[in-house]
């Protein structure tokens, strides 16, 4: 009898253990298909020349020495990560502000409108914002420095000087980028229980003080999200310094995911190219563990 | 990424069903990549129009790319759908990627079909010579292009110049300086010349200082060439000494030329369109010399890919895209000079620009853009250096050395990859 009642729990645990991964296998299908697999084949590629039409062969470490090497791809490195620095603090900081500028009491519709204002560039597609964007910075014909020699100053080469082309693009990045930080953080401060604070005002404790000592380790979670979030996309910029700057003058602005993409499709050196996304996943993880460890300093949870 | 690229480059896709009744029955599909804008779009429809009237039961679908991006960016594409097993039956490209697909044995040759068509022979021979490869010709051209200096006549006129005829680059910087304009405070507003930001416009310069940026048969650079670094410098000089023009950008100035903003723009026929259109009072030029007066040429032609299943039909498609009727209508409205000399000689090629006689005469004068099989990357180098030599950013001295070292690694690993093959 006990048997049997074992068997046919066992039989259940199949049967459900067997639907259990019918329900996994799509979407075990689909990260194996479209995540997995390229991460393998890109892998086995870095070690490869390859081309489709005209034949392959193995190089060894030959495409990794090369990006190690090459003076090239070293500063489109450190522009990426002088990119990442600037972006993610500038993203950070101003949607920490805004957030804070609209956490008080206000007229509901003030309240929204504020907030569809600041989180309405993040919704337009990044490639409508840098056309758009490209026309302010024009040298004789953009719009800034229309004022910029209206206020009787000489014009800025915002895209077409590498002093600040890069800024340019961080500019940009943070008026589109910081309404998402924006939004997020406003939910994170409106958690923070407001006992806390009225204890704190209580005894006399200042905003930016409140702030320091209370707000902020209480939303700290929040905050390294944030930073860690922030920092893959930036790591990640494409669209906009293409569309900007097509990655120059020179390489000035260009970043490593451009720099992959023309390897591969431009200069067909699918071997190199995936050399440079393998070394470019290694940094972004790295950057995150470091994140990680540094978070167990000031993230309270 | 690849979806957004290909929405992008697929500006309209278009298919066309029989029509009239006669001759064959042939039931078939093709599809065909054509280039350029909606001139061409129009005169490919007619030409396909045509191309039913005999084959009423082929359908022809069409996709046609504006090239915004460079011939680099179009070789990626046609050579992604070859990679995917997708490739169109007939493609229009031009000699920049020729060698590209030549090398890796896309398309079928054309000699037969050229042979037993009549009427081939009136296309200038020299652009058949261009589109042969080891002794086979892969693709059959259409119109061509030769830099000219395209110059708004008013404003030469304003500022009392004489239209130009055969002039030296000293010539020309005069008139730059004397047609660019400053407000008060010393802005400029109104440019003498666009110091050209695309690999086929920039090339004259070189070429009418008896060199370039390659070998003559591209297969290593010239960098080191020190007229090359001559006349890169004459091109900053004119940016940064005499401020005629502004750092080449990321967009080209046609707008402004358009609009009055820019005197003289190195350009080809295609932007006569857009000018008719703005009633812009321009002429064209020669480029001006310093050892000569050579300037650049690129052409355009048709080819049927070695994977279409009816290469055959595919090739009379591309008869009737080359003919004369298509030609002629391509010339007229604008886009190309038509590689026919007798759809150049029509009245309606000659009535505007004034000068328009001058591109069939030019002809004699001119040298392919150089486009090895590794084009896309040498553009992609040279333009990179390029414009951060003329936006200050790196001396002459030091961007042609990292020019030259670059491109030669480029043509290394080329040489290793036929070496392979």
């Amino acid at each position: 009898m006990r048997a049997a009642v074992m068997r046919q729990a066992s039989d259940l645990q199949r049967a459900q253990a067997l639907s259990g991964y019918l329900f996994l296998l799509p979407s075990f299908a689909l990260y194996l298909a479209f995540v997995l697999a390229p991460v393998v084949v890109t892998c086995i590629l870095s070690f490869a020349y390859f081309d489709p039409m005209l034949g392959s062969r193995w190089v060894g470490l030959d495409n990794y020495i090369r990006f190690f090497t090459d003076d090239r791809s070293q500063q489109i490195f450190w522009n990426t990560l002088r990119f990442t620095i600037f972006a993610v603090t500038g993203n950070i900081c101003v949607g920490m502000l805004f957030a804070l500028a609209l956490d008080r009491k206000m007229p509901a519709i003030f309240l929204y409108l504020f907030r569809l204002a600041f989180f309405l560039p993040v919704i337009i597609a990044a490639a409508f914002v840098s056309i758009v964007w490209s026309y302010f910075y024009g040298d004789d014909l953009g719009v800034i420095n229309y004022y910029v020699i209206r206020l009787g100053l000489s014009p800025v080469h915002w895209l077409t000087s590498s002093r600040y082309a890069m800024m340019s693009i961080v500019i940009m990045d943070v008026w589109k980028n910081a309404g998402f930080f924006m939004i997020i953080f406003i939910a994170a401060l409106q958690g923070v229980p407001k006992t806390l604070i009225e204890a704190a005002v209580m005894d006399g404790a200042s905003y930016w003080r409140r702030f320091f000592r209370i707000v902020l380790p209480w939303i700290s979670p929040v905050v390294f999200f944030a930073i860690v979030y922030a920092s893959i996309g930036a790591l990640q910029v494409f669209e906009s310094v293409v569309i900007l700057t097509r990655g120059g003058p020179g390489d000035a602005t260009r970043s490593m995911s451009i720099y992959i993409v023309e390897s591969a499709f431009d200069s067909f050196e699918i071997g190199y190219a995936a050399s440079i996304a393998v070394v470019m996943t290694i940094v972004i993880l790295a950057i995150t563990i470091v994140q990680f460890l540094a978070s167990r300093a000031w993230v309270r949870h | 990424m690849k979806s957004l690229l290909t929405g992008l480059f697929i500006a309209s896709s278009v298919t066309f069903a029989a029509g009239a009744a006669s001759a064959d029955d042939t039931t078939a599909n093709l599809r065909l990549q054509a280039f350029g804008g909606d001139a061409q779009l129009t005169a490919v429809k007619h030409a396909i129009e045509r191309f039913n009237q005999k084959y009423p039961n082929v359908k022809v679908e069409v996709a046609i790319d504006p090239i915004s991006n460079g011939w680099g960016d179009y070789v990626t594409h046609v050579l992604s759908q070859f990679n995917g097993g997708n490739a169109y039956d007939v493609y229009g490209t031009a000699i920049e990627t020729f060698r590209t697909f030549e090398e890796r044995g896309l398309f079928v040759p054309l000699d037969d079909y050229i042979a037993k068509s009549p009427g081939y022979s009136d296309f200038d021979p020299s652009l058949f010579k261009y589109s042969s490869y080891q002794g086979k010709t892969y693709f059959i051209p259409i119109g061509w292009n030769n830099i000219m200096i395209n110059y708004n006549r008013e404003l030469f006129k304003e500022a009392g110049l004489d239209y130009p005829k055969n002039w030296t680059w000293d010539e020309f910087r005069e008139a730059a300086k004397k047609l660019t304009k400053r407000d008060a405070a010393g802005n400029v507003t109104q440019y003498g010349y666009e110091v050209p930001n695309q690999n086929f416009f920039v090339q004259p310069w070189f070429l009418t200082n008896g060199t370039s940026p390659l070998n003559a048969d591209w297969t290593a650079s010239n960098m080191l060439d020190p007229k090359v670094a001559e006349t890169l410098q004459f091109l900053h000089d004119l940016i940064h000494v005499d401020k005629v023009s502004p750092i080449p950008g990321n967009s080209t100035m046609d707008n402004q030329f358009d609009a009055g903003q820019v005197a003289m723009i190195s350009r080809g026929h295609w932007i006569i369109e857009n000018a008719k259109k703005a009633k812009l009072d321009m002429d064209v030029a020669n480029v001006p010399s310093k050892l000569n007066g050579n300037t650049v040429i690129g052409f355009g032609g048709y080819g049927v890919s070695k994977t279409s299943k009816n290469q055959e039909l595919a090739k009379e498609l591309v008869g009737a895209l080359t003919s004369e009727e298509t030609q002629k209508e391509e010339g007229e409205l604008g886009g190309g000079v038509p590689g026919r000399k007798s759809a150049a000689d029509s009245p309606a090629f000659l009535a505007f620009p004034p000068s328009a006689a001058l591109y069939y005469q030019s002809l004699p004068h001119t040298i392919p853009v150089p486009s090895p099989a590794n084009f896309q990357d040498v553009e992609k180098i040279f333009m990179r250096n390029y414009v951060a030599m003329m936006a200050d950013e790196i001396s002459i001295a030091e961007g042609v050395k990292r020019t030259d070292r670059e491109l030669n690694e480029s043509f290394k690993r080329l040489e290793a990859l036929q070496k392979a093959k």
